[in-house]
């Protein structure tokens, strides 16, 4: 409880930090809302007008309790760039909101794959006595590791988009639309944000594997008559995946709060694309809630990923 | 019977076990003794086909009663090793931590024991079976000892799991290497008085593999001594131990640390109780205690702090060995660290009439930093002390001759200027260590564990190579050790501790003939 309790104070003062941070670095960046709402030509009149209407004109440090409360009191505020017709403004909520499940949907599906495929393939390569089976794998792992994930989504596209024609290139589905159908256009994406990270996983699995395979403990397990498979998979995985999972904890962390590139790619409405658009028109209130959305996710796997060694390592919840 | 013929072991071509033949009869307790690097693990892992795949069978047999189970020239038949491994031989190894599965409860690990081997249990009849023979191996709280993992027991514990685990099949030959070596002094007397028990019991061959002739002596029938990968001498214990035929058979008894040789060399100097008489103080620690700060380092929950060591009052004279003895957590290197201010949580006083204590430490393989030649090792104090103190400060070629002479007089040639820790032996590095802490000219030296880690031909050497040290420099050592024979020849005053208390204090031969304390009685017997 109280392990927890800590945990979410932790939370609490990271996003404030973060938020505030996120404010500051408004601030100092030129160029505002105005000009890129009304764009140069418009009078200094009409500028100022808007101005007030936004509430630009107060000072820093008001805006910024005035933005805290609204958000303590679960108002996130209104878009100042988006709107949901002529008359109403969009609220900040509803924009993400929509944009989200893509964002965390193509992330679910990356980490999915990166998880079963990666801990298959790292066993295996540690298990591998061969050498030449060894440096393939080598190789072949270096080179997934290299590929920028937006070429590599460009490959994809290529092969199973126009090659193979199994999912049609910008023909996203919308997830209210078709679920399946989404997934499976997802599903792509994924794939060329997975592969690279896959080869990275793999790597890691099997070098860790190698590590324990030296230990001790691994002896008497042998001395005990465990075939080799036994010890692999009943004595050395669990101790091997120690490392693995901090590890895996970044890339999951990664993902989530770095899927713009690919989302830009595969022409995905997701956060990563909204982001990109709202800081250059300076769009205030969302990119702050995006920003304080993404420290939220990165932490949140971070606390999965500290709950997990608990799991797996009885040594750590007595330390 | 265990028959091993004309065994002979390669790695990459280098052979480090030479025609080895060795015997164990049924029931019998072969003693393996000899020094890192003789061969004698390397024997028995090949026995237990547990050797690592680089290593290659050149010459020679094992049996097991009629099987062979290796030969040279033929690929391991792991198959048939796997049919012998656990339910017809199993082993026991040195350290009891590291050799569990860290991640699972320690039932569980017995338990797949019975798993591999005796199917035909039920899961109530293998948990019933591993708690019976946890409390035939004196693991009294059985259940508990089940259901733990490997961190929430003690060596001692550990290692008696280890031991029913390799006991639970009643296996026909128990292979041990080294099974005390990690253990409390009174923890080693009690594993070894199980392994005997066991025998009597159940009757298994075993083979003892130790560095320590002493533990040979008290649990073995028979005692082969190996030496550079071949076995030099062989036969019954008693006779080896009244006359040994080879000469080093006979080096390695007469390294072993005893009362009775200290007697013969022994100082010509006039302790007392309160030191060395006539001489001035050096150190003068008053009511100390050491704290020990406990729980997380979180902003919000204050720390919980802990005593280890309690009102420690004690004075040391120039020129003098004082030696502090106790089991492992009793609070010697706490106090040690208080001392060198290394810990500064402490309460009391502690007053050096020298400057720059030192530190000499146990393990000679962990505290020489890897990357840094013997040369910039041996210099790198006094680069520290011209930092603190300019009108210390040396030139480099100064302080370059400084560290050749340093080298000479721990016993090394030049050559070994240039070379790097790992390119040395463990008794070398210790060489350096002591070097390294002497190369200020320090008055008082702490010297924890400085020969547990090494052979004990090598352990006297060190041991002699401090004495002329303290002779020519007039050090005074605070000698910190677990075995008490190696305190009792260095030592011109002997402290006890005992649970952070300073139980005992006196000189040697006072405090050996004639203990005051029961506890102090208590380590002596066990010694």
């Amino acid at each position: 409880m109280k392990y927890l309790a800590k945990k979410i104070i932790t939370l609490i003062m990271t996003l404030f930090l973060v938020s505030v941070a996120a404010f500051v670095a408004f601030q100092i960046i030129p160029g505002d809302v105005v000009t890129s709402i009304l764009g140069t030509e418009a009078t200094p009149e009409r500028e100022e007008q808007l101005r007030e209407e936004l509430g630009l004109n107060d000072p820093p440090v008001k805006r910024y309790v005035s933005w805290v409360g609204d958000v303590l009191k679960g108002d996130l505020g209104v878009s100042y760039r988006y709107s949901k017709n002529m008359n109403e403004m969009m609220p900040v909520t509803e924009l993400i909101g929509d944009k989200l499940p893509v964002t965390l949907w193509l992330a679910a599906i990356a980490v999915i794959l990166i998880i079963v495929a990666a801990i298959p393939l790292g066993v295996f390569w540690a298990k591998s006595k061969s050498h030449a089976m060894d440096a393939f794998m080598g190789v072949f792992t270096q080179a997934a590791m290299a590929i920028p994930s937006f070429f590599l989504g460009i490959i994809v596209t290529y092969l199973f988009g126009i090659v193979f024609k199994v999912f049609a290139p910008g023909g996203y589905v919308s997830y209210q639309d078709n679920f399946p159908g989404f997934l499976g256009y997802l599903f792509f994406p994924a794939l060329s944000v997975a592969i690279p990270k896959i080869a990275m996983t793999a790597r890691f699995l099997r070098n860790s594997m190698l590590t324990e395979m030296k230990a001790d403990y691994v002896r008497t397990a042998y001395s005990k008559g465990c075939s080799d498979r036994r010890v692999m998979y009943g004595h050395v995985l669990r101790n091997a995946m120690m490392p693995v999972i901090t590890f895996l904890g970044m890339i999951i962390a990664e993902i989530v709060a770095g899927s713009i590139v690919v989302e830009q790619v595969f022409g995905l409405p997701g956060i990563g694309r909204l982001l990109i658009s709202s800081i250059s028109t300076r769009d205030f209130p969302v990119v702050e809630i995006l920003i304080l959305y993404i420290t939220f996710v990165v932490i949140f796997v971070y606390f999965l990923v500290d709950i997990l060694y608990r799991v797996i390592d009885p040594r750590i919840s007595n330390r | 019977m265990i028959k091993i013929e004309n065994l002979s072991v390669a790695f990459d071509g280098a052979e480090v076990v030479k025609n080895v033949n060795l015997e164990i009869a049924d029931g019998e307790i072969l003693g393996v003794v000899g020094e890192s690097g003789s061969g004698k693990s390397v024997t028995a892992l090949t026995l237990m086909g547990l050797v690592s795949k680089e290593a290659a069978v050149t010459s020679g047999r094992i049996f097991y009663d009629d099987v062979v189970l290796a030969s040279a020239g033929r690929p391991r038949d792991m198959a048939l090793y796997r049919a012998y491994q656990g339910s017809r031989m199993s082993m026991v190894f040195q350290e009891p931590m590291t050799s569990l599965n860290p991640t699972k409860r320690v039932g569980g690990q017995v338990e797949e024991m019975l798993r591999l081997h005796a199917s035909d249990l039920t899961g109530e009849q293998r948990k019933e079976r591993v708690l019976e023979t946890f409390l035939k191996v004196g693991l009294k709280d059985a259940k508990r000892v089940y259901d733990s993992y490997p961190h929430q027991l003690s060596g001692g514990m550990r290692q008696r799991a280890m031991i029913a685990m390799a006991v639970i099949l009643h296996p026909g030959l128990v292979v041990a290497d080294e099974p005390t070596t990690a253990l409390d002094v009174s923890v080693q007397n009690q594993i070894i008085a199980l392994l005997r028990e066991i025998n009597k019991e159940q009757k298994n061959s075993m083979l003892f593999i130790t560095h320590d002739l002493n533990l040979a002596r008290r649990l073995c029938h028979r005692v082969a001594v190996m030496k550079d990968g071949r076995v030099v001498e062989s036969g019954n214990v008693e006779e080896i131990f009244e006359s040994p035929k080879e000469a080093y058979t006979k080096r390695l008894i007469e390294a072993v640390p005893s009362r009775i040789k200290k007697e013969e060399k022994a100082k010509q100097r006039n302790v007392t109780a309160e030191g060395v008489k006539a001489e001035e103080n050096i150190l003068e620690v008053k009511d100390l205690n050491v704290f020990y700060k406990e729980g997380s380092n979180s902003l919000f929950s204050g720390k919980k702090k802990k005593p280890v060591v309690s009102e420690a009052s004690f004075i040391m004279k120039r020129g003098e060995t004082l030696g502090l003895v106790g089991e492992s957590g009793c609070g010697k290197t706490s106090l040690s660290k208080a001392i060198l201010g290394i810990n500064k949580d402490i309460e009391g006083s502690v007053i050096h009439y020298s400057t720059r204590p030192q530190m000499i430490f146990q393990d000679p393989y962990s505290s020489l930093n890897p990357s840094k030649t013997i040369g910039w090792l041996l210099q790198e104090p006094l680069r520290v002390q011209s930092l603190a103190d300019k009108t210390k400060a040396m030139t480099d070629k100064d302080r370059e001759a400084a560290a050749y002479d340093m080298l000479h007089r721990v016993g090394m040639e030049d050559k070994y200027f240039y070379r790097r820790p790992s390119q040395l032996s463990g008794g070398q590095r210790q060489r350096i260590s002591i070097g390294q802490a002497l190369i200020t000219r320090p008055g008082f030296v702490i010297a924890d564990e400085p020969v547990s880690a090494l052979d004990v031909t090598i352990q006297a050497q060190i041991m002699e190579l401090m004495r002329s040290f303290q002779e020519e420099m007039k050090l005074s050592f605070l000698f910190i050790s677990h075995d008490i024979n190696v305190v009792y020849q260095m030592s011109d005053r002997i402290m006890v501790m005992k649970e952070g208390r300073i139980v005992e204090i006196g000189a040697t031969k006072e405090v050996f003939d004639n203990p005051k304390e029961e506890y102090t009685r208590q380590l002596l017997r066990e010694a």
